[in-house]
């Protein structure tokens, strides 16, 4: 599966977090935050991670970005390997990937002007200097749908809408082949959202960089993704097209999570209601301290039989495709 | 639905100034018993200045200059902080958007929930812990008798949202007002919160006025909607009617601009350009012109009336009948 074109290669990665022990001496607990996963993303595509809070989908993007250093297992950028790389072979590799977080107020700098923002990763890696550099930046500003301008700004003059743009102009200074993107939309106004959305997807045609799209909203997913992968506990439990997820969620955690998602139609909202019944989750997630023997999900689900409280199901192909870990669906 | 009885709620011409702003202009708006009102709108459109205006919450920077908050005939707008501290509570409650910062994390979720019935209730500690048991158990906390005794840190987002929802209905209030109150939790976890929301509504007959940005929340949960933009009601109708026919460009806008569950998508979602004006930049016409496709120069200059559409649906656009336009554009 190795092709030349894949972007991101990740084998068999788990991030385990130490607990201290307890105050009385009791045992350790271990987090087993991600737990083996393997992942491929091709360049040009658009790979949706979906899954609660608390499944491992953030660790996992973090991980990715070398933010958080595996405790096993394999991450290739490229050509490169991120883990166990370290100082100037790591800065190197960085550039490859850039991350975008939900927050832009959060992600920029109060006192640095959009401009010196934005200019700052081409700086620092030498980039461009000068007029150059100037010229850069105002490409970039361009590029996201703001104007040179907004250069001698500072982020609180800007609208939340406009500061992500800044965030994604700046991730986009080093030309990434790939750009991890954590719940990029979420915090901002439903209006603006789709503006985002949508220069997302042209800054992609245009530049053929990858996104991992984190994102509970599966909505914008659908959108936005050409392959949907989700999450539970640590584990994938469902990795497919976004057509054939879509046309026919078959994991049961990944049909409660198509169910729970609230449709802006009033009457398929309300007629579906006796069918949504069926799955709603009952409960929570478990904490990933403690993760259920056999599938982790069986303490939620509607199917569970004997052997999923025994027996860990793997990822397996079916007919359409789709890799689910599932032994009923 | 309860179109002709008289209303439990009346918010009238309601109007909160900030800095010389008004933030909230001229809103009104009727809630039946046992009616879900969902007040929609971006941040920064008076949404939830509207809703903590009715208890009596406005942050000192705000100023309500005008308009009336009648419940069942009482102005709670009038009220001393004395009297306001009696109907807090016993006849209008709030819940928040975050419930793990509404919780005090240094006492167990059964005393805030008992305190909660002894603000209103003289009874004995023992008594009103009994009461925050049942009200656990109406609330679908499973093993009661042992999370009364717990702390919030030890219980889950989901969880603590309930007991808020405890500790606010545990005096039958009349009036729920829910601000944001699932925006914070999972999808899995929202829905089964909407749904002990509809469920308590539907026993209780508590109105709720529900305050959200999502769509497919208000889809799920409300009866009413009023859509609110940079401090006005831009349209009101029926949850059905407003779906199905919007009235106002902005909400016709907002529906083609959510990305949809059940449709494949096209290559873009339809976009409204710009965003919302800052109150310092209100002009005198409608608040939305600017970023509006249909605007002409009277919207820049005179401010829309809600006009009638039948039915109970308003909107407040001088273009009513090119609205559909929009929605064609966008499909």
């Amino acid at each position: 599966m190795s092709a030349p074109e894949n972007v991101l290669e990740i084998r068999n990665v788990a991030v385990h977090f130490q607990g201290r022990a307890g105050l009385f001496g009791r045992s350790a607990h271990t987090v087993k935050a991600v737990n083996g996963v393997d992942l491929d993303i091709l360049k040009g595509e658009t790979v949706a991670l979906v899954g609660e809070s608390g499944c491992g989908k953030s660790t996992l993007s973090n991980t990715i970005v070398g933010l958080q250093p595996p405790t096993t297992g394999s991450i290739r950028l490229g050509e490169d390997e991120v883990v166990g790389a370290t100082g100037r072979a790591l800065n190197d590799i960085r550039r490859k990937v850039q991350m975008i977080f939900q927050d832009p107020a959060l992600s920029l700098d109060p006192r640095f002007k959009i401009g010196a923002a934005i200019a700052e990763p081409l700086q620092v890696r030498g980039i461009a200097r000068g007029k150059a550099l100037k010229q850069r930046v105002s490409e970039l500003l361009v590029q996201v749908g703001l104007r040179y301008e907004h250069a001698d700004r500072y982020p609180h003059q800007l609208s939340g809408g406009q500061r992500q743009r800044v965030v994604i102009a700046r991730a986009l200074a080093l030309e990434p082949a790939l750009v991890v993107c954590d719940e990029p939309v979420s915090a901002l106004d439903v209006s603006v959202r789709a503006q985002i959305l949508n220069l997302l997807v042209a800054l992609q045609k245009r530049t053929g960089v990858s996104y991992l799209f984190v994102s509970h909203d599966l909505a914008v997913v659908r959108h936005i993704c050409d392959r949907v992968v989700v999450m539970y506990l640590g584990r994938f439990v469902e990795i497919a097209d976004r057509d054939t997820f879509f046309a026919n969620p078959k994991h049961p955690y990944a049909k409660a999570l198509m169910a729970a998602v609230p449709e802006a139609d009033p009457e398929r909202q309300r007629n579906k209601e006796g069918n949504k019944e069926r799955y709603i989750l009952s409960g929570e997630l478990p904490s990933p301290s403690n993760i259920p023997s056999g599938c982790a999900f069986h303490t939620r689900c509607p199917l569970a039989t004997d052997i999923c409280t025994r027996d860990r199901p793997e990822l397996t192909p079916r007919a359409d495709g789709a890799l689910v870990a599932c032994h009923h669906a | 639905m309860g179109e002709e009885t008289t209303p439990l709620l009346t918010v009238d011409n309601l109007t909160i100034e900030i800095a010389g702003a008004n933030v909230v202009d001229g809103v009104s708006f009727t809630v039946a018993r046992g009616e879900v009102l969902a007040l929609v709108g971006e941040s920064g459109c008076g949404k939830s200045l509207t809703s903590y205006a009715m208890l009596g919450l406005l942050p000192p920077a705000a100023r309500r200059i005008a308009g009336r908050i009648l419940l069942e005939g009482t102005d709670l707008a009038a009220m001393s902080e004395r009297q306001l501290r009696k109907a807090r509570g016993k006849d209008i409650s709030i819940i928040f958007q975050e419930p793990s910062a509404s919780l005090d994390p240094l006492t167990t979720v059964g005393s805030q929930i008992a305190s909660a019935f002894r603000q209103h209730h003289a009874v004995s500690g023992t008594e009103a812990f009994a009461r925050a048991r049942d009200m656990l158990v109406a609330v679908g906390i499973p093993d009661a008798d042992h999370r009364l005794h717990q702390y919030p840190f030890e219980l889950s987002g989901g969880m603590c949202q309930r007991i808020m929802i405890a500790i606010a209905l545990i005096c039958g209030p009349r009036v729920l007002v829910a601000d944001e109150p699932t925006t914070a939790l999972d999808v899995t976890i929202q829905a089964q919160i909407l749904d002990l929301m509809k469920q308590l509504v539907a026993t209780s007959g508590t109105s709720i006025v529900f305050i959200t940005h999502d769509m497919g929340v208000v889809a799920d949960i409300a009866d009413h909607v009023a859509v609110m933009y940079a401090g006005r009601i831009a349209e009101i109708a029926p949850v059905r009617d407003l779906f199905a026919r919007p009235a106002h460009p902005y909400t016709a806008l907002l529906l083609a601009s959510v990305p949809r569950l059940d449709i494949t998508p096209k290559a873009n979602l339809a976009t409204i350009e710009g965003s919302v004006p800052f109150p310092n930049e209100f002009g005198y016409g409608c608040r939305f012109a600017s970023r509006c496709p249909l605007a002409t120069d009277r919207c820049r200059a005179e401010q829309p009336p809600l006009f009638e559409q039948g039915g109970g649906h308003r909107s407040a656009c001088w273009h009513i009948n090119r609205v559909h336009e929009l929605k064609e554009n966008a499909a």
